[in-house]
């Protein structure tokens, strides 16, 4: 794993922590069945209009195996991670923000840069350990995945949800979803990062 | 008369935002106008929302405290006291200088209803006028209704007794005397010229009439669309209250002369250091209140500069810097007050990002920094948990 050590006052990120609200809402997505199609990200970038290079939804992908292992079939295969922004309990980022212009909404937990405060500085992306907030060039501004909020207001799902055309991506509360991978038997995995643990509120089960 | 040209509920005090380090930064705690304030209530400060910085509601009493305590003079008397003026056209050559409270025995040159009101600069002005000394003329604080304000006037003295023997005046010059509680009574001065009644009326049609535009121009602002923060912050707006004592400094008689180290422990000064850990990120520049930060860009070199008169040890430069490269020293000398250093904290040769463009400091790759730790955690998280995926195969 790359080497992080973001420098934030641990008071700070506590301060945050203690303002959340007892909903969130957040994705699940199922790396099992993933297929890497990409299609959530054109969703995203469609939705959200964002420029070249900015990306609030990107697919990882882990190639491994070997075909030169002599005297074994070919041991090869491809996890696909789609990597949103994770809207996590603790967010580094806004811990990191110098103007407060990162806020995580109490009524829903979805965590929002305000335009107009942001002054482009990219502290946040210095600091959140899992690659998610994007500087857009042009406007000099920050941005990231807002879990499409505009469309959640109006009681839609995110683009990339509705997209998903393997059906992996479920958009829901937590404890909704975390019922929904128990009923389906999956394996969750928490990816929080040690150390100054983030707390992120996105699935993954494989 | 002012309860005739009063227009609405207004708070005699109005706060300058753009000045306010906690509205610039929501990581700075300062809460100077707060922790003066007598009224309880009457100074809300944000709590990190759309407004950080401190508000002042109509429960204000005018007492000025915070005035004098915020180190950014972002506060300021909505309709101005000419307080200077007036000591001005008092002070009387070889003599003291007797400013008093409201509260205070006896007879002074000029009575405020706190002392705490006075900032260095007011205190100073009597000696600038060529006043043997000035006293500040109060009785026991303890008994008082605003008495939470009055460790601010001890702060002003012991800071314009250090400025004094900083400029070699000696600091016996400023003294503070504790009277017997009663009704202070105010030397008036003998009126030049009768006022007629004409004049008088004049005077207030004057002044009815700049309030009503001023109240207008008011209303028209707010119909403007409201510009948004990052703009707001790239504006730097001049320190009124530092610039009013740096001004007074030039004009003290004998200033200059013998700035002694003189210890500076509390007072709203401070030494700043940059160390290698600074990437150019200009975040310091943009939120230094009082625009004591400035960077230049020439032949290819990135400078920046610290002008030490103009800091007040807010330390919002410091909080702000995400990697913690800026430092505030203390204690700093006076004598950067009377010789005005720029102080070059910085100057690298800068690269730019080939990602997004922007400015970096050292000797990273074609990508900065943030660019590249983005990207890579990405994928380094995406590994590290989800690697082994063939073991399911």
């Amino acid at each position: 794993m790359a080497e992080y050590s973001p420098v934030i006052p641990r008071e700070a990120v506590d301060r945050s922590f203690a303002k959340q609200g007892p909903k969130q809402y957040t994705l699940w997505v199922d790396i099992e069945h993933c297929i890497g199609c990409n299609a959530c990200t054109v969703a995203c970038k469609a939705e959200n209009n964002t420029p070249v290079g900015v990306d609030y939804n990107r697919v990882i992908e882990i190639e491994e195996g070997d075909f030169r292992d002599a005297g074994k079939t070919p041991n090869v295969g491809v996890t696909f991670v789609p990597m949103p922004c994770m809207h996590c309990g603790r967010p580094a980022c806004q811990a990191a923000c110098p103007v407060g212009a990162i806020t995580k909404r109490k009524e829903d937990g979805i965590v929002l840069i305000n335009k107009d405060k942001c002054i482009g500085c990219r502290y946040c992306a210095w600091a959140c350990p899992y690659g998610a907030p994007q500087f857009n060039a042009e406007a000099k501004i920050m941005e990231k995945c807002t879990l499409c909020v505009h469309r959640v207001e109006k009681g839609l799902q995110p683009a990339c949800v509705t997209t998903c055309p393997a059906k992996v991506r479920f958009f829901g509360e937590l404890n909704e979803l975390t019922m929904l991978m128990k009923e389906r038997r999956a394996r969750g995995v928490s990816i929080s990062v040690g150390g100054a643990d983030t707390k992120p509120s996105v699935q993954y089960t494989k | 008369m002012n309860s005739l040209i009063e227009i609405g509920l207004q708070a005699p005090l109005r706060v300058d935002s753009t000045l306010c380090s906690r509205y610039r930064s929501t990581k700075s705690e300062c809460a100077a106008c707060a922790v003066v304030c007598p009224v309880p209530g009457a100074v809300r400060l944000g709590d990190g929302a759309d407004n950080n910085g401190a508000e002042i509601n109509a429960a204000c009493v005018g007492c000025g405290a915070c005035v004098s305590a915020c180190p950014n003079g972002a506060i300021r008397p909505r309709e101005d006291d000419r307080l200077a003026e007036r000591i001005g056209e008092r002070v009387q050559a070889g003599k003291v200088f007797r400013f008093a409270c409201s509260r205070a025995q006896g007879r002074a040159d000029l009575v405020v209803p706190c002392l705490s009101r006075l900032t260095e600069a007011l205190v100073l002005e009597p000696i600038r006028g060529g006043a043997e000394g000035v006293a500040l003329c109060a009785p026991d604080c303890s008994g008082c209704g605003l008495r939470k304000a009055a460790p601010q006037w001890a702060r002003t003295m012991a800071f314009s007794q250090a400025l004094c023997e900083s400029a070699g005046l000696g600091a016996e010059r400023i003294s503070g005397v504790r009277t017997l509680s009663g009704e202070a009574e105010e030397i008036r001065l003998p009126a030049k010229a009768p006022t007629s009644r004409r004049r008088m009326f004049q005077s207030i049609a004057e002044r009815w009439q700049a309030s009503g535009e001023a109240a207008l121009q008011g209303e028209a602002a707010e119909a403007t669309p409201v510009e948004p923060f990052r703009e707001i912050v790239q504006r730097h707006s001049e320190n009124p209250k530092r610039m009013d004592l740096l001004r007074l400094l030039d004009a003290l008689p004998g200033s200059g002369a013998a700035s002694k180290a003189v210890a500076t422990t509390g007072f709203p000064l401070a030494q700043l250091e940059v160390d290698s850990r600074c990437v150019g990120c200009n975040v310091c520049e943009t939120l230094c209140p009082v625009g004591a930060l400035s960077h230049r860009e020439e032949g290819g070199a990135y400078t920046l500069e610290f002008a030490a008169a103009q800091c007040t040890g807010c330390g919002v430069c410091a909080l702000a810097c995400y990697h913690q490269a800026m430092h505030v020293r203390e204690p700093a000398g006076l004598s950067q007050l009377f010789e005005r250093p720029r102080i070059t904290l910085v100057s690298a040769r800068p690269r730019t990002c080939r990602s997004c463009g922007e400015r970096i400091l050292g000797d990273a790759a074609e990508f900065c920094p943030a660019c590249q730790v983005s990207g890579d955690r990405r994928d380094a998280i995406a590994r590290h948990f989800f690697s082994g995926g063939l073991k399911n195969v």
